[in-house]
């Protein structure tokens, strides 16, 4: 009895949070599934009619997706590994005590407290000055030479990498000094009663008790890079040569019309994703045997 | 194997002066127990022999080098934490091993090291488990053990049976005590317990707020206090202190307070002389004092009343009244009393002590 009241209650507690979960996350993602799988599209007179696969048998056959993959994978890839080191090394140069820290700690975090809609305008202007300034002829040049060696769009790919590097590295910092200083320092001292080589010890100790907070932030830095669009659109003002997964799909379904190919688009990515994050879960908690 | 010397140490952080003045001279293979309250400045100095803290002024040596400067992985030292600080991502053979892989030891020498360590602290079973799934005492001793397989000249523990039971404290005790019998490598013990402190420590010193108050035997720490705060902090229950006014009556000298009025054994007289007409403290420990019979002197004895009664089964210690004062007796489980009955109190002569009131010292 007691027990079948306990179950009940359990459900009723947890309700808020499947309600939650069932409207912002289970509901938007089935009518995405759903609607890459039909010609759903405002543009239609008639019925939406079910495809099947079409479109994504349509898409690995663009070479237009391809390359936007490519783009969104090796933009993921590289800023998340600069992200890291960068934010890594912030992080130990911060965990240790000295004069004017709470300064210093505010600077580095200042990219990430700011709002993007308006660090990407300042960045924007900073690369592509809006009025003529004593810099924007040396600002040309540099596109100029840039998109030269690399080819066109370089430079606008470069700028959104880094920009999303420079806010990155910011919040991985802040979030890997988090996981420092939740380390017991006796780990730290243990470390150095036994080498002198702070890299050893480095390798040997900091990393993997930080791991669980690497893998987490690879996890956040990773999600946040598939899914930037808003930045590059922002700061590409929206003349995008390299298209990433994001802005492609806003592309395909703002401007063409097109939801149920943007909606494939856009979930093509989704398995590989999935299949990193659960890697990375397990390096964040990973299963062990319990105390025998 | 080394002796350990601390002269004139000093640490101060930006406002506080933690270790002051600290002179010690620990000898080749004893075991030496830092007692205090917590802040008194014990940690910092154990901190100072590692090399975890900088040293503001003095000199350590440990054996016959000068360490100030020397980065803690040469110090040649072993520590015990706390909170045992084991790696959680090793098993707990690589925990031991870590200090032997650091310094490049070859493998067949280290599994050696760390087999026989596993086998005096009886831990065989355990070395392929990661130290989430061992219990405390467990990993009590995989901590001690990270420390032996490094043979080092000084061991350093800092409070480390703090975090354990009861029970499981009182056993770990007497093992370190049976370990360091057998290894015989200096140690030096922090701890708050004074408990621990004599029971482990070849000698024991006690500090406070950064000043080493008394170094000594436990039997000499307990026996002869240098001042109050040694005479206070060492026993349980704690000495009783009374202030009292020196009187000299009939020849004889005695001290008195309201509500009590004893005489001053022959052995103290000689000292409380100069302090004729002056108020002194009088300590005397619960169990210096016992129920008066009718053979016990009269000047030794004064009346109480029970306040409160608790019985520990071997013993039952009695919170009384003399007068104003506030007395805890340590007595024989057969006495049967209760609250508010009086009682009448005689104390061991040759175990009293005497205090000045304003510089706290023995007299």
């Amino acid at each position: 009895m007691g027990r079948a009241r306990d179950i009940r209650l359990a459900y009723v507690l947890l309700a808020p949070a499947l309600l939650l979960l069932v409207t912002a996350l289970a509901y938007p993602i089935g009518w995405e599934l759903w609607t890459s799988l039909t010609d759903l599209s405002p543009l239609n007179d008639g019925p939406t009619a079910f495809v099947g696969l079409e479109n994504y048998r349509r898409l690995a056959t663009d070479p237009t997706f391809w390359r936007a993959a490519i783009v969104t994978v090796v933009f993921a890839a590289v800023t998340c590994a600069v992200k890291l080191a960068l934010g890594l090394g912030l992080a130990l140069l911060l965990a240790r005590p000295f004069r004017g820290r709470a300064l210093v700690f505010m600077a580095i975090f200042l990219p990430w407290a700011y709002p993007a809609s308006v660090s990407v305008i300042g960045w924007y202007w900073t690369l592509s000055p809006p009025i003529p300034t004593a810099y924007s002829p040396f600002m040309g040049s540099l596109k100029y030479a840039v998109d030269s060696a690399l080819g066109g769009g370089a430079w606008a790919f470069l700028s959104v990498t880094l920009f999303n590097i420079w806010r990155g590295s910011s919040f991985v910092g802040v979030f890997l000094l988090a996981g420092i200083n939740a380390i017991p320092p006796e780990l730290f001292e243990c470390a150095a009663l036994e080498s002198k080589s702070a890299w050893r010890r480095f390798w040997l100790v900091t990393v993997p008790l930080l791991k669980p907070f690497l893998a987490l932030a690879v996890f956040l830095a990773l999600t946040t890079a598939f899914a930037d669009l808003a930045n590059v659109w922002m700061l590409t003002a929206g003349r995008i040569v390299y298209p990433v997964i994001g802005t492609h799909a806003y592309w395909l379904a703002i401007h063409g019309g097109q939801f149920g190919p943007a909606s494939a688009l856009s979930l093509t990515l989704a398995p590989f994703l999935i299949a990193v994050l659960f890697l990375l879960f397990r390096m964040f908690d990973p299963p062990e045997r319990e105390a025998v | 194997m080394a002796q350990v010397m601390m002269k004139d140490l000093n640490k101060k952080y930006d406002e506080v002066h933690a270790v002051k003045d600290v002179n010690l001279h620990i000898r080749d293979k004893e075991f030496i127990v830092l007692v205090g309250p917590s802040g008194c400045g014990k940690s910092t100095t154990l901190r100072m022999v590692a090399g975890l803290e900088e040293i503001t002024a003095g000199e350590i040596t440990i054996g016959d080098r000068v360490v100030n400067d020397l980065p803690p992985k040469d110090r040649d030292i072993a520590m015990v934490f706390q909170n045992y600080a084991l790696y959680p991502h090793m098993t707990v053979y690589d925990n031991m091993a870590f200090g032997l892989k650091m310094r490049k030891f070859p493998k067949p020498e280290i599994a050696k090291r760390v087999g026989d360590a596993a086998e005096i602290l009886g831990i065989q079973e355990l070395l392929k488990r990661k130290p989430r799934q061992l219990s405390g005492g467990q990993r009590q001793r995989v901590a001690v053990g990270r420390a032996i397989v490094r043979h080092p000249q000084v061991f350093l523990f800092d409070e480390p049976l703090s975090n354990l039971d009861a029970k499981l404290r009182v056993q770990m005790r007497v093992e370190l005590k049976r370990l360091h019998e057998r290894l015989e490598t200096t140690a030096i013990y922090v701890t708050h317990d004074q408990v621990e402190a004599m029971t482990l420590g070849d000698r024991v010193v006690v500090m406070k707020d950064g000043w080493i108050q008394q170094v000594g035997e436990p039997l000499e720490l307990y026996g002869k206090p240098a001042n109050r705060f040694v005479a206070g902090f060492i026993g349980s229950p704690s000495m009783n202190f009374v202030d009292v006014t020196v009187a000299d009556a009939g020849g004889a000298l005695w001290v008195e307070t309201a509500g009590l009025r004893v005489k001053v054994p022959p052995a103290s007289a000689g000292r409380l002389g100069a302090y004729k007409t002056q108020q002194v403290t009088l300590g005397i420990r619960p169990e210096d004092l016992r129920v008066a019979s009718g053979t016990d002197s009269a000047d030794y004895s004064f009346d109480t009343v029970v306040e409160v009664v608790e019985p520990l089964g071997s013993e039952i210690l009695l919170d009384l009244k003399a007068g104003p004062n506030g007395i805890v007796a340590r007595v024989d489980p057969t006495v049967r009393v209760k609250h508010g009955d009086k009682m009448r109190l005689s104390l061991h002569p040759e175990r009293v002590h005497f205090f000045d009131k304003k510089t706290e010292l023995a007299i």
